[in-house]
């Protein structure tokens, strides 16, 4: 069962040593061949170094939007038994800020579901629907940066 | 693979389970690329439309603390980016006059112009009234900690200061 105590979280751009330890076993895919095309990010908790989730996400100004392209939480926080909750939901809290910090109320990001995940990112992130991706922005955006920020 | 992997989860793995753990990289064609963004930006269109003035207004006020986070945790020490800058850029992201302002927050106008010049130090009651103006959105040690980086950068570089107290100091620690 995930832990019920809160833990403050650190969130970094992964550095070339971190993909040493980004195995597609414990962090389900190959991180390494998503290095050029993405900008990867790493969660760990503060003041330890076990990395806990990891995000590659393409910043679009033009558009003014921020697109996850992959994200995993690490396979011990995955499923029922997992040690700790919410690793995926911050990691994406974190696109969110990026996109906020550079858009403001322009801000958007988005994501390619797979279908049968749909409609648990949107139960989930306050994601809505706009048939091939998913996306936040305005309303729907505020109110997962709420859920989530102190 | 990218199938196998999801067919390997799905087993082991309520599709809620993974939607909380996992982002799959999918890879679109063109033609569906192209879909797909005449979609986002349809429905993109929607969302703003419906955005309310306090949305915007949260995620302007939001835009403006993640700013100053931004730049209270770098290293760098920007001359332009003092308390008074963000002060000026949070009463124009509320479009309020300053003396509308000013009264918001119980001071006077001339004090509210001299904090934003920064020709007067902020006491701390201003970084906990504006906390409390801005409904906790940016924290009173957010705006105390741009007035602490403005002081750590002038006691460490200021040389006019070290001259003028070097005649104070009788000895040193290591004599050299």
């Amino acid at each position: 069962m995930a832990t019920r105590r809160q833990r403050p979280v650190i969130v970094n751009i992964a550095e070339d040593e971190d993909f040493k330890v980004l195995s597609e076993k414990r962090y389900s895919f190959n991180w390494k061949s998503f290095k050029k095309t993405t900008t990867v990010y790493k969660l760990r908790i503060e003041k330890e170094n076990d990395i806990l989730g990891v995000m590659g996400i393409v910043d679009i100004p033009a558009e003014k939007r921020v697109e996850i392209k992959l994200l995993a939480t690490s396979i011990e926080n995955i499923g029922s038994n997992k040690v700790y909750d919410r690793v995926a939901g911050c990691l994406i809290v974190y696109a969110c800020r990026i996109a906020i910090t550079n858009y403001g109320m322009d801000a958007c990001i988005s994501l390619v579901p797979k279908t049968q995940l749909i409609k648990h990112y949107m139960q989930k992130y306050h994601m809505l629907n706009a048939g091939r991706q998913l996306f936040l922005e305005g309303h729907a955006l505020f109110l997962l940066m709420r859920e989530y920020i102190e | 693979m990218k199938h196998t992997l999801m067919k390997a989860n799905t087993k082991k793995h309520t599709s809620g389970e993974l939607a909380e753990a996992l982002v799959y990289p999918v890879t679109l064609t063109p033609a569906q690329k192209k879909e797909a963004a005449g979609q986002l930006a349809a429905a993109r269109k929607k969302a703003q439309e419906k955005m309310n003035d306090k949305d915007k207004l949260a995620l302007q006020l939001l835009q403006l603390k993640f700013q100053v986070q931004d730049y209270i945790e770098s290293k760098k020490y920007d001359i332009e980016k003092h308390f008074g800058y963000f002060l000026k850029q949070y009463i124009e992201i509320l479009e309020l006059k300053r003396k509308a302002f000013a009264e918001d927050i119980s001071i006077d106008e001339t004090m509210l112009s001299q904090l934003i010049n920064m020709h007067r130090t902020p006491p701390d009651y201003i970084s906990i009234r504006l906390e409390l103006h801005s409904n906790n959105i940016i924290p009173a040690d957010y705006w105390f900690k741009l007035i602490e980086k403005q002081k750590e950068h002038k006691i460490k570089t200021d040389q006019t200061l070290r001259d003028k107290e070097k005649k104070f100091v009788h000895k040193t620690a290591i004599g050299l």
